[in-house]
């Protein structure tokens, strides 16, 4: 690929996930001037749409246009209409530099655009060749990712889901050309390029600017201001252009989506299980190196074996689960992932690992949630797990969770802490603003400065857990907890070190099968 | 299932002696292709290196059965996916 012009790009992320972006982006793109607030983070990067369509945390990349302290709010929507079109309107020579820029961008392999509207054509005519139903996948997984999006974005907004439907409702509305269904102009394609070219404004308001002016009313108004400015042509379903713009308390931004589809979207998964961008993140911090034997010993669907093995393909990955459906389901994405090579399904249970003690360098799970083991609560089983997962983890090895609420905050009360005496997790909140500047997750472990955020974790761990939580994990060494936002729930990634308990003088080797022990001959758990 | 997973896999029937339920046999048609036990020097084989890479990471067994050597209980193999979960009774 041809070495790329640096350019300004911002990508959004779920609440939680800024630093693991901010890390990404500066270790997969070199990208500098890494500046990440609640929910986005901003960069500079000279990368080509291939490297940047690689970005494994991020929900939505775009080119950064415009990026502007907060507009000042006052009761006078009028000007403040007025202020946001002098923000985001400019005369139309601004806007070809601009889509120009962005077709680089898309020019297939390096080959540079001339700009002329047989590519525009040629570009929507393959996004025509794509079925009906893929297209309407991809709207609905657009907007589903949007909604999930903005459900994430700070506190205060009043008006975002209803803004998003209704957005396209007031096009409806006030739309000054008819779409046309065939896509091609039919128009002299030298003369007047602009009219053949179709856009469409995405508006976010949330804070201040929220309680005067709607999301759909900025929206409307720059939509109406961009037809009369440049005479392109509003299209709501299938536009050649988008324009985000973002209005909130921290900044005005104003953007280029760089893809049809949410980073998110992973082509290689075939069924979705947990959200990919977090599965991800959990498997950047075990630290999987070459040759590593990785397990999630309740992997549902695999979606975090799937990004593991993609992103650290040197690797072996094993997946265990009780279910056979969703071993078929994992079964089924494993092969449409090309990732059967790597890795391997098991029909066992978590609670009984038929797998020798200290052989994996990382266990990586997502605990389910809810009531999964009809029996007895999560919170009784949680001892039970981790016993086996500590268990089958090598001296040195990487555990990586995912938890609910309460059972993160049960799992406080089991673990030893880093600093001994009273267990004190080191929970980072992701408070974007303070947090992520040079805060990378790789290194939570030297926490100088990180309260506590849920005060309850503390006392709760001094009380020493609950009655039913007797055992002690003295051996799993808490290394991080990173707050992440679910869409509808927030959950926390726990990270531990295996370290060799008192009394054991094993090393971190590769414990083969004939030496090791297994489930019912005795517990290697260093207790106390 | 690849022989690399075989290695890991252990029956955890109750009642087994220390060290017992390993390993478990591997019940199907083919015989196997590799010497019993590898000649000194075997990591300077490289033609042995190959077939043993080939028969632990290449080879699949899709349909079969696990038998633990000391309790005789079998773990079937279906679709490449061993079945190691012991009944209610049996745990």
């Amino acid at each position: 690929m041809s070495a790329a012009e640096p350019g300004w790009f911002f990508c959004t992320a779920g609440r939680g996930l800024e630093p693991f972006l901010a890390r990404e982006v500066r270790a997969r793109l070199g990208a500098t001037e890494v500046d990440c607030v609640s929910g986005k983070v901003f960069f500079r990067a000279a990368a080509g749409p291939g490297k940047l369509r690689q970005l494994r945390s991020g929900e939505r990349l775009f080119l950064l246009l415009k990026k502007h302290s907060p507009l000042p709010v006052s009761g006078n929507r009028g000007k403040m209409l007025h202020e946001i079109k002098s923000l985001v309107i400019e005369d139309p020579k601004y806007w070809l530099d601009i889509i120009s820029v962005w077709r680089k961008l898309h020019g297939h392999d390096g080959k540079t655009d001339d700009g002329s509207i047989e590519n525009a054509l040629a570009l929507k005519r393959k996004s025509e060749e794509e079925t009906n139903t893929a297209s309407k996948r991809q709207k609905t997984e657009q907007v589903r990712a949007i909604v999930s999006e903005e459900c994430q974005v700070g506190a205060g907004e009043t008006c975002e889901a209803p803004a998003r439907i209704s957005r396209q409702e007031c096009w409806a509305e006030s739309r000054t050309c008819s779409e046309l269904p065939s896509r091609g102009s039919g128009e002299d394609p030298a003369a007047n390029e602009e009219l053949g070219f179709s856009f469409r404004v995405s508006c976010r308001c949330s804070g201040a600017i929220a309680r005067i002016l709607t999301s759909q009313e900025v929206g409307r108004a720059l939509g109406t201001a961009l037809v009369k400015q440049c005479g392109w042509r509003a299209d709501l379903r299938d536009p050649d252009l988008e324009i985000f713009v973002h209005l909130n308390d921290i900044h005005s931004v104003v953007g280029i989506p760089l893809f049809r589809l949410p980073l998110a979207n992973r082509e290689y998964i075939r069924t979705a299980g947990l959200r990919s961008t977090v599965a991800w993140a959990m498997a950047s911090l075990a630290e999987i190196r070459a040759g590593a034997l990785v397990l999630d010993p309740m992997c549902g669907l695999g979606t975090i074996l799937l990004e593991a093995a993609k992103e650290w393909p040197e690797a072996w990955y094993w997946g265990a689960d009780i279910s056979d459906s969703q071993l078929e389901g994992a079964d089924g994405n494993i092969r449409a992932a090309g990732l059967v090579d790597k890795i391997e399904l098991l029909k066992v249970s978590v609670t009984a690992l038929p797998l020798p003690s200290e052989s994996f360098d990382s266990v990586i799970s997502d605990i389910p949630f809810g009531k999964k083991f009809k029996t007895m609560s999560d919170a009784q089983l949680l001892p039970d797990l981790l016993q086996e997962m500590e268990r089958v983890l090598r001296v040195g090895g990487t555990l990586v969770l995912l938890l609910s609420q309460e059972l993160h905050r049960r799992v406080d009360g089991l673990t030893r802490s880093a600093g001994g005496g009273p267990a004190e997790a080191p929970a980072q909140a992701m408070d974007g603003l303070t947090r992520c500047a040079g805060g990378d997750p790789a290194e939570a472990s030297d926490s100088r400065a990180a309260p506590s955020v849920d005060g309850n974790s503390s006392s709760l761990a001094q009380r020493g857990g609950e009655a039913i939580l007797s055992r002690h994990f003295g051996s799993l060494l808490p290394e991080g907890v990173y707050a992440v936002s679910l869409g509808k729930t927030d959950a926390f990634i726990h990270k531990y070190r295996k370290v060799s308990g008192t009394g054991s003088s094993r090393t971190g080797t590769w414990s083969c099968p004939s030496t090791g022990t297994f489930p019912g001959t005795g517990s290697s758990l260093a207790l106390g | 299932m690849k022989l690399l997973t075989h290695n890991l896999l252990s029956s955890h029937v109750p009642g087994l002696r220390p060290g017992g339920g390993f390993p478990l046999r591997i019940e199907l048609g083919r015989p196997s292709e590799l010497p019993p036990e590898p000649s000194p020097g075997y990591e300077a084989d490289e033609e042995f290196l190959r077939r043993l890479h080939h028969v632990l990471l290449e080879v699949e067994v899709l349909e079969g059965s696990l038998q633990c050597p000391d309790s005789g209980r079998r773990f079937p193999i279906s679709r490449g996916v061993p079945n190691l979960l012991l009944s209610e009774d049996e745990a």
